[in-house]
């Protein structure tokens, strides 16, 4: 029965050498597809001189992507944005600021936009930044213009020319005011040097390596680990004060906190990068500065005018009335995001028209859902009408941490005026699928933020095929709103283009069309050696031309 | 000659059990409701407008009919082509091949652990039953079966990282950067595996072939490390083969709080990406990583036990 002369640990052997086979597979995984040009450095002799050289660490959830200019996934925005630059910037305000144009002039026709370009500006190859190296840009990204018909002025755009070395002239078919806000999107307007074209000149797929004006350059990339970005110190503009960047990918946002309590980083930064409570106990601990930047899009309901009890605009002002955002924002986002009001927050431009704010009153709500013949039953909690009960349907992202609370909370506050408010978590893509269709009563939904706004807000309202349209379909002006929403893209005239939003803003809000919720904010947390942090007023622009370390 | 037998006719199995498991993968993935294309435009924050969706489906290949992209699929993987990726628009197979060593080390190292801590805690709680050893060794089984793998992650984070500085927090260098995350994924491995070897070996102790070898006059020792605990050990192992599979499937959690660039978030976020060549492949390496495992399991088993071999080939 017992077969003495078998290997005693056999099995352990097996074990051990499949381990040793395997653990041999492993090698680092230093991938140079963003960059054939890519010197890799010494990293040991580089972290010995961390201090001196003023070395800033972040942590980013994925990985920076291929840095291509014109493409989108799996580039990330705060990487395509901090890397390369457009004609013209957004500021403060929505205010327009000279970048790789120094001037530009609009024809009386609002349809030729004629920039001159910035002199003396290379690429960090080396090579001139001119007309010709714009038209190459233009001419791919217009090659693949169903990509991006998404944004007006691509959609517009009839011809490009360069005029001279310096001067490049774009003919649209249209007038479009937002053109110049436009220009100022992360992607895909921003400009790849020559050498960093494939050799068919599309860069819908590849490129052959990053070739920036901007004030970084990429040194160092290990993919889906850690990229490393230099100062390039032949940057036409002002320098930034930190010479490198380092980017650790840290996909898991409890890890970003450990990692910044250890040191191994020096900022965290961003929307939604941390959970909420998360930054609140780093803001207590008193260890770190801590930030929120201004409002940079916002978060809101959409009520579905088009059907069922939403149809009637009392029951969609006695929805104003009865949620407690204030409650919302601080109970689910510790005051992180702040209250709205209004759709479009007043530091956006054209926004700020003194719209008067729904005050929450429960009382109010009751007795606007009485006027609309929803009364409630003796001995029952849910308003009837006709013998139907009240009830409606809110739409959430399933898996999201702010919305799913925020569902709950709203259950319970519209359960007190006696609505019954079914909640529904499905997944982004389903959730996607019932707003194109309008299926919803409810459903949350955010603006694009700065740049896109208010001019892409309008844009999805008036244009059917995004749900937004469908759902005002009862409103008894939607022909008229909408007109006015395709005309103010078309204005020339500041003060016609302020009338025509006010007026389109106003509809907006009387017919209560959106419930507004919430601001998205941006956060910060570093350590006190980090100085002169600031929040750029583009939603997906970064801070780190004005940072520096003073350890 | 029995044994190679055996080991060929199971291989010969495995085959149909991959084309299979494709095939279903392939068939599920074009019953989702969703629109990979619309996927993508809503991922990279591009508004669905028609002639997007158009270019984005022509680009992907999703306006083929679905026997000519199941086709053009087999087609590529006979060439040992996974195919290009929707998102990253890199051919999967290098996607992979940058993730694969990553997981693999993690899950064999992981199996590596439990077994060099389960085996002897198992074989010490069995000879001292009901003594201190045996009473850890279930506390121990209590809170392996009990503990979230993500809560062990942080704990073993915050103490051994952020307070001792003794391990990185993040990274997959080196091999002390999967020191962490391998224990964290064997300290439930350990749990099972200790107390499957115990009952084995209480079992087994009460076999006649262990009388006999005590008349022998053979030591407690020998008794067990050389006869008993060949037969005590065939749960572990079948257990084990069926974790290897679950490993290779890649620890998600574990891979996103050590921040390993490993298979578990990279499936993850091809999933929420629809991004249906990734999804096919990594279903596909799934499958085999498991028909592998149990294999493997089946296959020591047999070597330890030859029993089995005779069995199959009786009923051939």
């Amino acid at each position: 029965m017992l077969r003495t002369g078998t290997p005693k640990y056999s099995f352990i052997f097996i074990v051990l050498i499949f381990t040793i086979i395997l653990a041999g597979c492993n090698s680092k995984t230093n991938e140079s597809s963003p960059s054939a040009s890519v010197s890799a450095s010494s990293s040991a002799s580089e972290s010995a001189n961390a201090v001196a050289d003023k070395t800033l660490t972040l942590s980013w959830p994925k990985d920076i992507g291929p840095l291509n200019p014109h493409q989108y996934t799996p580039n990330e925005f705060f990487a395509q944005g901090m890397y390369y630059e457009p004609l013209i910037d957004y500021g403060e305000g929505g205010k327009l600021i000279p970048k790789l144009a120094e001037s530009w002039d609009i024809s009386e026709d609002g349809k030729e936009y004629t920039f001159h370009l910035r002199q003396n500006v290379k690429f960090s190859d080396g090579s001139d930044f001119d007309s010709a190296v714009v038209q190459k840009n233009f001419d791919t990204i217009l090659a693949n213009r169903d990509m991006h018909s998404w944004l007006g002025v691509i959609a517009q755009i009839e011809k490009t020319e360069a005029i001279d070395a310096h001067t490049f002239k774009i003919t649209l078919k249209n007038r479009y005011y937002p053109a110049l806000q436009e220009f100022a999107v992360v992607r895909p307007l921003r400009f790849l040097g020559a050498a960093g074209f494939p050799d068919d000149g599309n860069t819908a797929n590849e490129i052959k390596s990053p070739i920036t004006t901007g004030p970084w350059v990429l040194t160092e990339y290990t993919k889906d680990q850690q990229a490393v970005f230099t100062r390039n110190d032949n940057y036409w503009g002002t320098k930034p004060k930190i010479n490198k960047l380092v980017v650790k990918v840290i996909p898991d946002a409890e890890a970003r906190v450990l990692a910044l309590e250890k040191g191994d980083i020096d900022l965290i930064w961003g929307e939604g990068v941390i959970s909420l409570d998360s930054f609140v106990s780093l803001k207590d601990s008193g260890k770190f500065e801590t930030a929120i930047s201004d409002p940079v899009a916002s978060r809101a309901l959409i009520v579905n005018s088009s059907k069922g009890p939403f149809a009637d605009l009392n029951v969609r002002l006695a929805l104003q009335h009865a949620v407690n955002k204030q409650a919302l924002v601080e109970g689910v986002t510790n005051n992180v995001e702040k209250m709205a009001d209004t759709i479009i927050s007043s530091n956006f431009p054209y926004a700020n028209i003194g719209l008067k704010p729904y005050d929450y009153n429960l009382e109010t709500a009751k007795s606007l859902l009485d006027q609309a013949g929803w009364t409630l039953p003796e001995g029952k909690s849910v308003r009837e009408k006709d013998g139907k009960p009240l009830e409606i349907e809110l739409v959430y992202m399933g898996p999201d941490q702010i919305e799913k609370p925020m569902a709950a909370a709203i259950q319970s506050d519209l359960k007190q005026i006696g609505v019954s408010l079914k909640t529904t978590g499905v997944e982004r893509e389903l959730r996607n699928k019932r707003m194109e269709t309008a299926d919803f009563d409810l459903l949350f939904w955010g603006t694009y933020g700065a740049p896109y706004d208010p001019h892409n807000f309008v844009s999805t309202n008036y244009e059917p095929g995004y749900g937004i349209y469908e759902s005002q379909q009862g409103l008894a002006m939607k022909d008229e709103l909408h007109q006015q929403m395709k005309d103010v893209l078309l204005t020339v005239d500041e003060q016609e283009r302020q009338k025509l939003y006010t007026s389109i803003f106003t509809i907006l809000h009387e017919q209560a069309v959106y419930l507004p919720i919430s601001y998205l904010t941006n956060i910060a947390v570093y350590p006190n050696y980090v100085k002169e942090f600031k929040f750029p007023a583009h939603r997906d622009e970064t801070p780190f031309d004005t940072i520096d370390i003073q350890k | 000659m029995r044994w190679l037998a055996y080991v060929l006719n199971r291989l010969a199995m495995m085959v149909p059990v991959i084309v299979g498991a494709s095939f279903v993968c392939f068939l599920l993935l074009r019953a989702s409701p969703v629109d990979p294309a619309k996927a993508y435009l809503s991922v990279s924050n591009i508004v669905p407008t028609e002639q997007a969706i158009a270019a984005v489906r022509a680009e992907l290949g999703l306006d083929r009919s679905f026997w000519s992209q199941y086709g053009h699929w087999l087609w590529q993987l006979i060439h040992f082509d996974f195919g290009i990726s929707f998102f990253s628009k890199l051919p999967v197979a290098k996607e992979l091949a940058a993730r694969l060593p990553i997981t693999a080390t993690l899950a064999v190292s992981s199996l590596f652990i439990a077994f060099v801590i389960s085996i002897p805690l198992g074989i010490a709680s069995a000879l001292r039953k009901n003594r201190i050893i045996d009473h850890i060794s279930r506390i121990l089984a209590f809170l392996g079966a009990s503990i979230p793998q993500f809560w062990l992650a942080y704990l073993l984070l915050y103490f051994l990282s952020v307070k001792l500085d003794w391990f990185p927090l993040q990274g997959a260098d080196t091999w002390i950067h999967y020191v962490l995350p391998s224990f964290t994924l064997a300290f439930a491995l350990i749990a099972t595996y200790s107390r499957l070897l115990r009952a084995g070996l209480l079992e087994s102790m009460e076999e006649p072939f262990v009388l006999y070898a005590r008349a022998r006059g053979l030591s407690t020792y020998k008794i067990i490390i050389h006869h008993v605990l060949r037969h005590a050990i065939k749960p572990v192992i079948t257990a084990a083969g069926m974790n290897l599979g679950k490993l290779f499937a890649g620890a998600v959690i574990v891979e996103q709080i050590f921040s390993m660039p490993g298979m578990g978030g990279f499936f993850l976020e091809s999933v929420y990406h629809r991004d249906y060549p990734v999804i096919q492949s990594y279903v596909l390496i799934m499958a085999i990583a498991f028909v592998v495992g149990n294999l493997a399991a089946d296959v020591i088993q047999a070597y330890l036990d030859p029993r089995l071999t005779q069995k199959t080939n009786k009923g051939e």
